[in-house]
């Protein structure tokens, strides 16, 4: 097969690449993927144990208090919703744009959000207190006489936003790696392990892939439908992304608090959510190209496109903060004015600081050249933005919320032991399925990638 | 665009291989020429395998557009008018309440939710014609040739042809012909 010149190509026949990519997922682990596993496994553990605990004892066991009456667990919440965006603009808006360099980062960006929303959607369902009653949520004709969900409540449509955006998400991420898991049977055809019990897994893993690759056998009858379909679900994630933010942004902006109250919360919140989605991108991917050696599939172009992003949507960020300040000073609204510079200098300044810090100043390292390719550089800056995301929601919620408009109602919050366990434990829970993925299935888009490599004159994929 | 009468003789619908030749193809040049050269012999019933979509595959095999964008089409249609008549039905008729002093029918705020069901409804319809019009679902079907999901193309004629005839129509594009077998 002759391959065309191409920027982010590898060069290499189509048998390489299968091998290069399907290494991991046909060979056996190694230590290191062990100790993080297990690793992940603590927190999981640690964090469906305390979930359970906090069944039988309550929401005592968290900070959470009067004011301030979202604490924790929907800082997490927001944190982990706005990781999963970053999956979905890689795979649906890189993908309407023609954004080549998007093939090989796609694939593993996508799982990422599918388990961010994983992790996102316990948060919510946790903080309900009494968690067996969530499906009160759903508006179905029941008994209870007519009693339905308010469809005036954002909160309402923070269930369906969320709901089908894990939904769509799913499909797009499977329905995108059928060609791949048939790939993946193909290979396994003549395979045999050499003990008994090696055989039985092998068997195992046969029928898993053949069933999960649905009889996929590239025929150009299939191909035409499937390459419409993977347009129209990247055409409905765009929109879809957008308003599943949006919407979350809503359940603060729909309130009267100060701080809350704000127009700009839809696209700020969008901002924040790319932003940090793409410095988890970035940390995900500079760990596994180095693990998985797939450097010259996701080259220091694709990381460099990446800080770019990185850079951009931190600026948006930093627009918002500038705006919401403005306008707290120009509104002329005591109470808007007063958490405004309660930020500043109340008792959480320090949050506001390393947000600013981290946020604001971090992403402009990504104005040069030299520090943008360097992968110790954009590492730390990708850890850091994230650090900074998640301190953007604290204060949103904590400082808005503990001086409120009666200063005898006023409090602080501290977290306690359980606050801190369960946020260390939703990234074991996030991280225990990201770890088995890569075990698992292909983390390139392996039919995609020899589409890109064939070059021009195969322009696959909705063309 | 296929016409409805094509729809309805299946002629562009996936077929298992089941009679007739299988020929392994050396690139991608070769399997568009070799499409090319089996639609103008009129054969009927082929079929090409790739490890990824080629686009000017289409035309050379004298295939269609897919139907798929009217299935969402109704898909979105339907999620997206459930979605708003059924709030409305249970807001104004069903449990009719105050809030804020608002109308009972509120449509401005039925729009977020109503957004969402549309792109869910969307999304199934999609998958589900997907699956239906490239006919897959299938577990136990298996490629014609094993190289066609790695590198490998192929192409396969289901027409009754002889050997000679298939070597003749595919000179020099082909590596190997095969009859098929179940």
């Amino acid at each position: 097969m002759s391959v065309i010149e191409n920027v982010y190509g590898v060069g290499k026949p189509s048998r390489e690449i299968d091998n290069d990519i399907l290494r991991p997922v046909e060979s056996f682990p190694t230590k290191l993927w062990y100790i993080a596993f297990g690793m992940a496994s603590v927190g999981v553990v640690m964090y469906w144990a305390i979930a359970g605990y906090s069944f039988k004892k309550g929401l005592g066991l968290f900070a959470i208090n009067s004011p301030v009456g979202w604490g924790f667990y929907i800082i997490n919440f927001v944190f982990w919703i706005g990781i999963g965006h970053a999956g979905t603009l890689i795979s649906a808006i890189l993908y309407l744009f023609r954004q080549r360099w998007r093939t090989t980062i796609n694939r593993a960006a996508e799982a990422m959000t599918i388990f961010a929303v994983m992790t996102a959607l316990t948060f919510p369902v946790l903080h309900l207190g009494r968690p067996w009653m969530v499906f009160f949520f759903f508006p179905y004709p029941n008994e209870r006489g007519p009693v339905w969900p308010s469809f005036r409540s954002p909160l309402l449509w923070d269930v369906f936003a969320i709901s089908t955006y894990f939904t769509v998400s799913l499909i797009f991420w499977y329905m995108g790696l059928v060609p791949d898991l048939a790939t993946m049977r193909d290979r396994l055809v003549n395979n045999e392990a050499k003990t008994k019990f090696g055989n039985m897994l092998l068997k195992l893993r046969k029928n898993a892939v053949n069933i999960l690759s649905i009889g996929w056998v590239g025929s150009a009858k299939t191909w035409i439908h499937y390459e419409k379909m993977v347009l129209i679900l990247a055409a409905i994630s765009t929109p879809l992304v957008f308003s599943v933010h949006s919407i979350v942004s809503m359940d603060f902006a729909t309130a009267i608090i100060p701080g809350w109250h704000a127009t700009i919360f839809p696209p700020y919140f969008v901002a924040g959510a790319i932003y940090s989605g793409f410095a988890m991108v970035l940390t995900i991917m500079i760990i596994s190209r180095e693990v998985f050696q797939l450097k010259q599939y996701v080259t220091l172009k694709h990381l460099e496109n990446m800080a770019l992003v990185i850079l951009l949507t931190g600026m948006m960020v930093s627009f918002a903060y500038i705006t919401e300040f403005v306008m707290a000073a120009y509104g002329g609204n005591e109470m808007e004015q007063y958490v405004f510079i309660n930020r500043l200098k109340g008792p959480y300044a320090w949050a506001f600081w390393t947000m600013f810090t981290c946020n604001v100043v971090s992403p402009h390292f990504m104005w040069f050249k030299k520090l943008r390719t360097n992968i110790y550089v954009l590492f730390v800056i990708s850890i850091v933005v994230n650090i900074g995301m998640w301190f953007e929601r604290f204060v949103i919620i904590v400082t808005s919320l503990h001086r409120d408009y009666l200063p005898s109602s006023w409090d602080l919050y501290t977290p306690t032991f359980y606050d801190y366990a369960m946020l260390v434990g939703s990234f074991g829970w996030f991280f225990f399925w990201y770890l088995l993925f890569v075990r698992a299935l292909p983390q390139i888009a392996v039919a995609e990638l020899k589409a890109d490599e064939a070059g021009d004159k195969v322009k696959g994929y909705g063309h | 665009m296929t016409s409805f009468e094509d729809v309805k003789k299946g002629l562009y619908r996936y077929e298992d291989p089941e009679t007739g030749w299988v020929a392994v193809i050396k690139d991608v040049d070769s399997l568009i020429a070799a499409a090319e050269k089996v639609r103008d012999a009129g054969v009927k019933k082929f079929d090409c395998f790739s490890p990824f979509p080629i686009h000017k595959l289409e035309k050379a095999m004298g295939l269609s557009r897919s139907w798929i964008p009217f299935i969402s089409a109704i898909g979105a249609l339907t999620g997206g008018t459930f979605a708003f008549s059924s709030m409305t039905w249970i807001d104004v008729s069903n449990w009719p309440r105050v809030m804020g002093g608002k109308p009972y029918f509120s449509w401005p705020i039925y729009v977020p939710i109503t957004f969402e069901l549309t792109v869910l409804f969307t999304a199934f319809a999609t998958l589900g014609a997907a699956i239906y019009l490239g006919r897959l679902g299938k577990s136990s079907r298996r490629p014609v040739v094993n190289t066609v999901t790695s590198d490998g193309f192929a192409i396969w004629i289901g027409d009754d042809m002889s050997k000679q005839n298939v070597e003749s129509l595919l000179q020099g594009l082909y590596t190997d012909i095969r009859p098929v077998t179940k």
